[in-house]
């Protein structure tokens, strides 16, 4: 029997996965009829997967844990896969990258803020997205106080080019392939990324309904083999320009192929991830970093209950998903992140898995047992203790 | 009950404010794209928003910054009637509810834009089908006219050969249609 699904998804590079899937037939393989929705907004797919319209979604992993510490209690999600790492990008407009010359670091920025007097204004996909907590922590670093010297606003990756074209912002942190189209088309400098931030740091998730996969707890578990497999496909350097192809059409992500490719590249350090050193686990500790990121820019109370929000993230799912294709899924639900200045090997289901550094860009090690004190810990922060 | 319309649309915005009028003690504001200031200015205990509209975000903005600013009607209503916010967001529908509300009047509210957003939408796709409709009796005839020109046959005879082309290919009349002409035009040299 065919089970018919609805997934949403954003025109970004790392909807690769539920779009691989389709148009590689592996959904139609595991008996799911799924119909892919382009979505304009993240509020959309949060509204829509909430309101039961969607089955699930590419889901911003922050958005996805956000939703369990709503009170009343919501519609929760449940994150069976993390969908990627990397392709998130900090960038500046013309102006105001001339005018921060050839030191591109946020202290730069700071001097320049100083200097005009005037707050430049950002944007960010939305308010629970790795892109926000990434211009926020980078901004942060170089000593620009993110909620005071600068203002951010949230537009959806697609509308960013047009913002900086109409002079409404001067910067902006979003996902591949936006950023160097926006360098492409608006002479806008990328001056950060999130694989300087942290090399193998958390993104997207496929995110579900928590209702619908306790219903139709079968065709959760076959949209998960499907995902995985797909990530699998993706990350394989020789499908990088079919790939590209494939996401450049105008029902997927609607930008040139090239543009894509350039974060596709195997030779590239700044290639986006979909399987390569276990990028599908969705590790709890990713959940409790993004936590403490909530905590620490005052997004939720100092006392608020995480369990339940770090109960979204489903290694055990994903262990399941990863047995059945063979592959060796790690052990522990947590690990310590950024504590790795190499390459490193950690236990797995089937075998020992490869890992890479993991160093968090001006961050000390993050362990997930005490992510507040690990929030408290930044010169800027705004969870007082 | 202060009620903000954000719709780029505003043939739309106005059904929904028309629909809204009833409602007593009510004061609305229909807008076709949010500033910030006016959103404060205002403080609106609602807002309705069209899904695809971009000012949307403008909102969202603002529900980052403390927890008593505007949610998501998706998570107000669930408790109150179950499928309410299901119908809403179909229709099309973006809506924030400020805390401490009745949510009888919310929902009375909601149920309002989802009709007038719904009619909208109806009214749209009875337009685009008149106006396809159109193109395709405009095709038809001038495939029947080549039909009766290049073979010599009446008017009845070119809509059967038409007709029976459609029912042996499984497409309607109109695309079968423009298949001809299009053809005629290449063997013609229109195109290549």
């Amino acid at each position: 029997m065919t089970a018919a699904l609805h997934l949403g998804f954003i025109a970004l590079t790392d909807s690769a996965p539920l779009i691989v899937a389709k148009e590689r037939g592996l959904f139609a393989d595991e008996g799911l009829d799924v119909t892919l929705h382009r979505e304009v907004s993240w509020a959309t797919i949060r509204d829509k997967v909430g309101a039961g319209l969607f089955q699930g979604a590419h889901m911003l992993g922050p958005m996805a844990l956000a939703q369990a510490l709503e009170a009343p209690p919501q519609q929760a999600f449940l994150a069976p896969l993390a969908l990627n790492a990397h392709g998130a990008a900090i960038g500046v407009s013309r102006s105001l990258a001339d005018a921060m010359g050839e030191d591109l670091s946020a202290a730069r920025l700071a001097q320049v803020i100083a200097a005009r007097g005037k707050a430049p204004t950002f944007a960010v996909v939305y308010h629970h997205s790795i892109h926000n907590y990434l211009l926020r922590h980078w901004a942060a670093a170089g000593g620009v106080d993110p909620d005071r010297d600068i203002r951010i606003v949230i537009a959806p990756p697609t509308a960013i080019a047009a913002r900086l074209a109409s002079g409404d912002i001067d910067g902006f942190c979003v996902g591949a392939p936006w950023g160097s189209f926006c360098e492409t088309i608006e002479g806008a400098r990328v001056v950060f990324e999130s694989r300087g931030f942290w090399p193998g740091g958390p993104d997207k998730v496929l995110g579900v309904s928590a209702a619908w996969a306790e219903r139709e707890r079968e065709q959760m578990r076959a949209l998960t083999r499907a995902v995985l497999r797909a990530q699998m496909w993706a990350d394989a350097p020789e499908n990088a320009p079919a790939l590209a192809q494939m996401l450049s059409a105008r029902t997927y992500v609607g930008a040139p192929a090239p543009l894509i490719a350039r974060r596709l590249d195997g030779a590239s350090p700044t290639k986006i991830r979909f399987a390569a050193h276990a990028t599908w686990f969705p590790w709890r500790s990713h959940a409790a970093w993004f936590l403490s990121q909530m905590l620490r820019w005052g997004q939720i109370p100092a006392d608020a209950p995480l369990a339940p929000a770090l109960e979204v993230y489903h290694p055990d799912l994903c262990r399941e998903a990863a047995a059945h294709l063979g592959l060796s899924a790690p052990l522990a639900d947590a690990k310590t992140e950024g504590a790795h200045v190499n390459d490193w090997a950690l236990p797995g289901t089937a075998g020992p898995i490869a890992m890479s550094a993991d160093r968090i860009f001006e961050s000390p090690p993050f362990d997930h047992e005490s992510l507040a004190a690990y929030a408290a810990g930044f010169a800027i922060s705004r969870l007082k203790r | 009950m202060r009620v903000l319309i954000v719709d780029p649309d505003s043939t739309r915005a106005s059904l929904v404010a028309e629909g809204l009028a009833q409602m007593q003690p009510l004061a609305l504001l229909s807008v076709e794209h949010l500033r910030e200031t006016e959103l404060v200015a205002f403080a609106p205990d609602i807002v309705i928003v069209a899904c695809d509209s971009p000012d949307r975000d403008t909102i969202e903005s603002l529900r980052g910054a403390t927890r008593d600013n505007p949610r998501p009607v998706v998570m107000f209503v669930d408790q109150s009637r179950p499928g309410l916010a299901e119908e809403v967001v179909r229709a099309g529908v973006a809506a924030y509810v400020v805390d401490g509300l009745q949510p009888g009047r919310i929902q009375a509210i909601l149920e309002v834009a989802r009709v007038r957003f719904q009619m909208m939408q109806q009214l749209r796709t009875d337009l685009a089908k008149a106006q396809s409709d159109l193109a395709a009796r405009k095709t038809i005839e001038r495939a029947k006219g080549l039909l009766m020109k290049e073979r010599q046959i009446d008017e009845d005879a070119a809509y059967a050969i038409l007709r029976k082309l459609a029912m042996n290919s499984g497409r309607s009349i109109g695309m079968v249609a423009a298949d001809l002409l299009a053809f005629a035009g290449v063997l013609k040299g229109d195109q290549t």
